[in-house]
């Protein structure tokens, strides 16, 4: 889900350096959450229990001083498969961002810039894949392809993208228009040089504030597709994951579930947040 | 205001392009193939809830309506639709009159004489009588399916008057034990349908004699089948009983688990470990842990992929942590002794597998895989909803990793991973399946027979082994087990050294305990281990 | 305006055949044999033969994707490999139950979301607005499965106030039974009088349908909050303000109709981004719907199944926009010029 469309002005990034409270606010909690994942290796308090030990004979421990969040169904603790489940998560928000921007934001160049055919063949290309919501899509390509982590990468960027091309090309034309951009192309400057000097650096800052946005709607989606069973898999600690594996035991062993949810959505209000707030800047 | 009308505009287009088509006009939910039976004493007696037995099962209950093929999940149904010769006693171990009142066998064990109990009748009316019986045991031979396996020591029937039927055997053996089997044992109407019987089968028909009759059956719904009583019954419907049973297929134990304790369904298939101590606690339900023959096998595809090696399988064998599944189990399982659960003849009680990682990856190595090797990358299916199976894909999974051994483990309904289980190619198949195993009836021959016995097309063989020395020695045990018990028991343990620990077609982790939970004013309810998973639901009596 | 329209309705055409295309696209990179699944194991070499040239999988692709499109056209959706009937009438039955759990999620979101973005708007800066905002921005960020499972957990086996599953009490089917006319259960139920089975509908749906409406909600009172500041900070605004008209009315007298045009224009998009946030919180609830069937079908491998799920969607979603875009282009027309 997007938000509507920005205000088409000149907006470089120095602009947002007065940054709004809220955006303040948001950055520091994905701070956290960032340095979590970084540092998971090293603060959690069972590294091995995030990756592939398993102890039986601990199953289902409730919080305690020795296991802050408990142990989940194979003895495993909790607050480690959480910090290192950050890492899968941000690495998946990452990967999806980058690609899907980075493509959007090519053809949206083109798109904006080359006008005419170009602009009306790229616009209905992104008018069919925004006819999906983006967790359908994915669902039905994770569904053929085999799940892991990588696939839930592509299913969620394949629907994604568009919004960063219509987003872009919207920005773009606008910049096109512009007398410094007339001007450029009257001196003689090549079309290729004026698209990287001109447009494309005008045309960023909107998409990076919508990416920022996006962040939490990528993480949600992702820990969708692996609570459907279409994402990562054992042993990989990934929060959608443990949560449909700890389903059946919310009523018996609450903690199982109720620390890997509150982690997506700690996470996905710490992007909604910044994105919200940068935002608010922008269009003031 | 305005945008509140365009908005209402708006809904009934979408709603209208949809169920434009849909809109038959006012036909009624439920009813849409079940014609009103007058003097049907079903659902209008008492006009209670409590005289409905709601069944909780987590996976889709019909796979084959067919009685003569039938053998999976729809045995819950199954067993109280239609009825056989015999049932099987577990506390006495002997088999019980059901259809037939009494029999008789020879001396030699070759001849079995069955007197037929009088007075039944199928749903279609016909009376239960010799030819009738003779007639649905012979289909159910010549269709050769599912269990049918179990007549093989059948050379001859004969339907000697309207109550006689008398067997002819080629070599002995206990016909009240076989005829008390969970499949392929039941006698039906053969003359029901007018064309195609398999097909009318399929249509949700059936032909029973037994105290239940489909009402409706609509696969792939959340109450995908109810049952109504069948008025004319042998056995009366004098007295508190069920009058009809719904199968409520739940997904999620959780959900199961809050239905029955808010007193919406009567019966819960299986819960995990922790509900099941949860519903020991609860007074509004009751529990009962049985143990059973139910083995859960891990079963290693021999005939391609990577798994084609030998020291791969065992390896995998290898890997699994026994002792800490049947520890996270906490009660719903217990360790295994090769394929042959305790209480059968071929089991053999010190075959206990242990996990052994360095072994493990000694094996691997030597294939050339392992930590430092080639990455290994397998494929696994089990039941979706199956949370026993589930902590047994997380263990192997973990000490898989360790490894460096991919496992990508996907939850399936049964018949998707049965049906990718036998695909024709096969490189479409899985390298390990997971599935439980019970006997049809109370022998070990069912394990080995079924599961390990070469077949042309793959039924439940899903390991995918063939051998001929292995088929052969298969081949010999009913007939040892008539008359050298020692000499079988020797076979039997020949055989699971060979399957388990030459072959390591399989691993066995762990036998099921039965643990069900149900609702405080279900009475006389009796775990049959011999019928997994079955409620003989018109036992019972509905309570306050 | 019939300029309008054509172009809207072409557009519309367009990108509904792209969704076939690219529906099609997706389901024959399938791995695994449709003609397999569909004709069994045990099938013989003919058997299987005579399945491949039913599905047509013997044609070249365009060839199979003109099939594809003829067929769906002609009603002919597939056949569902775990249901074994046609994906249409699968798809006819479960829907109703998705609308009537999306419709109801969509009426909570308005009413909740728009009173709680006119606060916002009114006391813009101060604690009203920022706790609808951080409020509405944890509604977007809540994962809905998670928060299904704590709604039941609590709500219905905790504390009994609502019931855990379903989508009605399945006993009322014999004691009450319901005559249907739209499919949907609440409706039926209304328009026929059936009131056990229109209570027992409803409170069952209470839970999953307040699941469903925190995301909307946090859209819509976000939105209303954005739109209503920018119209009150407008020419017309300054007006009211100066003829004496308090904070208050200014907003919801004057700038509120005109704000909820974006809001409106929203609805399409949010329909059917709840009614696939609807997937997983059926399975949670049981719910009979879409999203059942979709969990249903990913269990088995069922891609007609899928495909129809999706295309039905997706096809969903274009039809609400080009409705709510024509119904604007009515009242507005500017928006035709656009």
């Amino acid at each position: 889900m997007t938000a509507p469309v920005l205000p088409l002005r000149r907006t470089p990034l120095r602009r947002l350096a007065g940054v709004d409270r809220l955006a303040v606010a948001g950055a520091v909690l994905l701070g956290i959450v960032v340095l979590a994942a970084l540092l998971a290796p090293w603060i959690a308090p069972y590294p091995e229990d995030g990756g592939s030990a398993t102890h039986p004979l601990e199953a289902l421990l409730p919080p305690s001083g020795a296991h802050w969040f408990g142990t989940d169904q194979v003895g495993r603790d909790v607050l480690s498969r959480v910090l290192f489940g950050a890492r899968t998560s941000l690495l998946i928000a990452v990967a999806v961002l980058a690609v899907s921007g980075v493509a959007g934001v090519v053809l949206g160049v083109v798109a904006g810039y080359a006008g005419g055919w170009a602009r009306d063949v790229i616009m209905r290309v992104t008018d069919i894949f925004l006819a999906f919501p983006a967790l359908l899509l994915s669902l039905a390509l994770a569904v053929v392809l085999q799940p892991s982590v990588t696939t839930v990468i592509v299913a969620i960027a394949v629907t994604w993208w568009p919004w960063y091309a219509r987003l872009t090309a919207s920005v773009a034309a606008s910049v096109a228009t512009r007398g410094f951009v007339d001007s450029a192309r009257c001196l003689g400057v090549p079309a290729p040089l004026i698209v990287l000097r001109h447009v494309l650096p005008n045309s960023l800052t909107p998409v990076l504030v919508q990416l920022s946005l996006d962040g939490g709607g990528v993480i949600l989606t992702a820990a969708a597709l692996s609570y459907l069973g279409l994402g990562a898999h054992e042993p990989t600690s990934e929060w959608g994951l443990m949560v449909q594996q700890g389903q059946s035991l919310f009523t018996t062993d609450w903690w199982v579930v109720t620390f890997p949810g509150l982690a997506i959505l700690v996470t996905a209000f710490a992007f909604n947040v910044l994105g919200e707030g940068l935002r608010a800047r922008l269009s003031r | 205001m305005r945008w509140h009308k365009r908005l209402l505009a708006a809904g009934a287009v979408a709603a209208v392009t949809v169920t434009a088509a849909a809109c038959a006009g006012g036909q009624v939910r439920g009813a849409a193939d079940s014609t009103p039976q007058p003097g049907s004493s079903a659902g209008s007696a008492g006009g209670t809830a409590d005289s409905t037995f709601v069944y909780v099962p987590n996976l889709d209950v019909v796979t084959d309506w067919d009685p003569a093929s039938s053998y999976s999940n729809e045995i819950v149904a199954m067993q109280n639709i239609y009825e056989s010769l015999t049932r099987y006693n577990p506390q006495t171990k002997k088999a019980e009159p059901r259809l037939a009142s009494s029999w008789t066998s020879s001396p030699d064990g070759k001849k079995w004489t069955f007197t037929l109990r009088e007075g039944a009748k199928f749903h279609t009316g016909k009376p239960v009588d010799a030819a009738a019986a003779k007639a649905a045991i012979e289909r159910t031979m010549k269709e050769g399916q599912g269990a049918a396996y179990i007549w093989g020591a059948v050379d001859k029937i004969e339907a000697k008057d309207a109550t006689t039927l008398e067997f002819t055997l080629k070599y002995a053996a206990p016909l009240d034990l076989v005829a008390s089997a969970g499949y392929a044992s039941y006698v039906y109407d053969t003359t029901a349908a007018s064309g195609d019987l398999k097909k009318w089968f399929g249509e949700g028909h059936d032909a029973g004699s037994g105290p239940y009759t489909i009402e409706n059956w609509q696969k792939g719904k959340e109450t995908e089948l109810t049952l109504k009583a069948f008025d004319g019954y042998w056995g009366g419907w004098d007295g508190q009983h069920y009058k009809k049973i719904a199968y409520r297929v739940t997904p999620e134990l959780t959900t199961a688990w809050q239905l029955l304790q808010r007193g919406e369904v009567s019966f819960v298939q299986r819960l995990n470990s922790q509900l099941f101590a949860q519903a020991g606690s609860t007074d509004t339900v009751q529990t009962s842990q049985t143990p059973s023959f139910q083995n859960l096998l891990v079963l290693f595809n021999t005939a391609d992929g990577p798994l084609k090696d030998v020291k791969l399988r065992q390896a995998l064998q290898k890997a699994i942590d026994y002792d800490g599944l049947v520890a996270a189990l906490k009660g719903a399982g217990v360790a295994a002794g090769g394929l042959v659960p305790e209480g059968l003849l071929g089991n053999i009680p010190g075959m206990t597998p242990k996990q052994d990682l360095a072994g493990a990856e000694a094996l691997l190595k030597e294939a050339g895989y392992g930590p430092g090797g080639r990455q290994l990358e397998l494929t696994l299916t089990y039941a979706q909803g199956d949370s026993d199976q589930e902590l047994l894909v997380t263990l192997l999974s973990s000490a898989l990793d360790k490894l460096n051994v991919k496992l990508s483990a996907k939850p399936l309904q049964w018949t998707t991973q049965w049906d990718q289980g036998k695909a024709k190619d096969p490189s479409k198949r899985q390298d390990i399946f997971v599935m439980y195993w019970f006997p049809d009836y109370a022998d070990a021959y069912s394990w080995f027979v079924n599961v390990f016995h070469g077949e042309k097309d793959v039924q439940f063989n899903l390991s995918y082994l063939k051998d001929a020395a292995i088929d052969k020695e298969i081949d010999e045990l009913p007939a040892l087990t008539a008359t050298d018990k020692a000499a079988a028991e020797k076979a039997y343990a020949d055989l699971q050294n060979k399957i388990i620990n030459e072959q390591a077609a399989v691993a066995v982790p762990y036998v099921q305990n039965y643990q069900r939970a149900f609702a405080k004013s279900v009475q006389g309810y009796v775990d049959n281990p011999a019928y997994p998973n079955v409620v003989f639901v018109y036992d019972l009596k509905p309570g306050a | 305006m019939p300029r309008y329209l054509i172009r809207r309705l072409g557009q519309a055409v367009l990108v509904v055949a792209g969704v076939i295309v690219l529906t099609f696209a997706v389901m024959r990179l399938v791995p695994g044999d449709p003609a397999v699944a569909y004709a069994g194991p045990k099938a013989t070499a003919a058997e299987l033969a005579e399945a491949r040239r039913q599905f047509g999988l013997d044609d070249p692709l365009p060839v199979q994707l003109w099939n594809y499109v003829r067929d769906l056209l002609g009603g002919d959706w597939g056949t569902s490999l775990h249901t074994r009937q046609p994906v249409r009438d699968d798809l006819f039955q479960a829907f109703p139950a998705s609308l009537e759990l999306v419709g109801a999620a969509l009426i909570i979101a308005l009413v909740a979301g728009i009173p709680l973005g006119i606060a916002a708007a009114r006391y813009k800066g101060r604690l009203p607005d920022l706790s609808v905002r951080l409020s509405s921005m944890l509604a977007v960020s809540v994962p809905v499965f998670w928060l299904a499972l704590a709604l039941q957990t609590v709500f219905a086996s905790g504390l009994g106030w609502f019931p855990v599953a379903g989508e009605y009490d399945a006993s009322l089917d014999r004691t009450s039974p319901l005559h249907l006319y739209t499919n949907i259960t609440a409706v039926d139920a209304l328009i026929t009088g059936n009131w056990p089975i229109l209570t027992s509908t409803l409170s069952h749906l209470v839970l999953p349908a307040l699941v469903i409406a925190a995301y909307p909600a946090g859209v819509v009172a976000q939105m209303t909050r954005a739109a209503l500041i920018e119209e009150s900070s407008r020419d017309h605004a300054r007006l009211e303000r100066a003829l004496g008209f308090g904070e208050t009315a200014v907003l919801t007298r004057f700038a509120l109709r005109p704000a909820l045009n974006p809001v409106l224009s929203l609805i399409a998009l949010v329909f059917a981004y709840s009614i696939v946030n609807g997937f997983l919180v059926e399975a949670v609830f049981n719910w009979p719907g879409l999203g059942r069937y979709a969990a249903d079908s990913i269990r088995s491998l069922d891609t007609p199944a899928i495909a129809g799920v999706t295309l039905l969607v997706a096809v969903l979603y274009v039809v609400a926009n080009l409705a709510v875009d024509l119904l604007q282009g009515v009242v507005d027309p500017r928006v035709r010029a656009r």
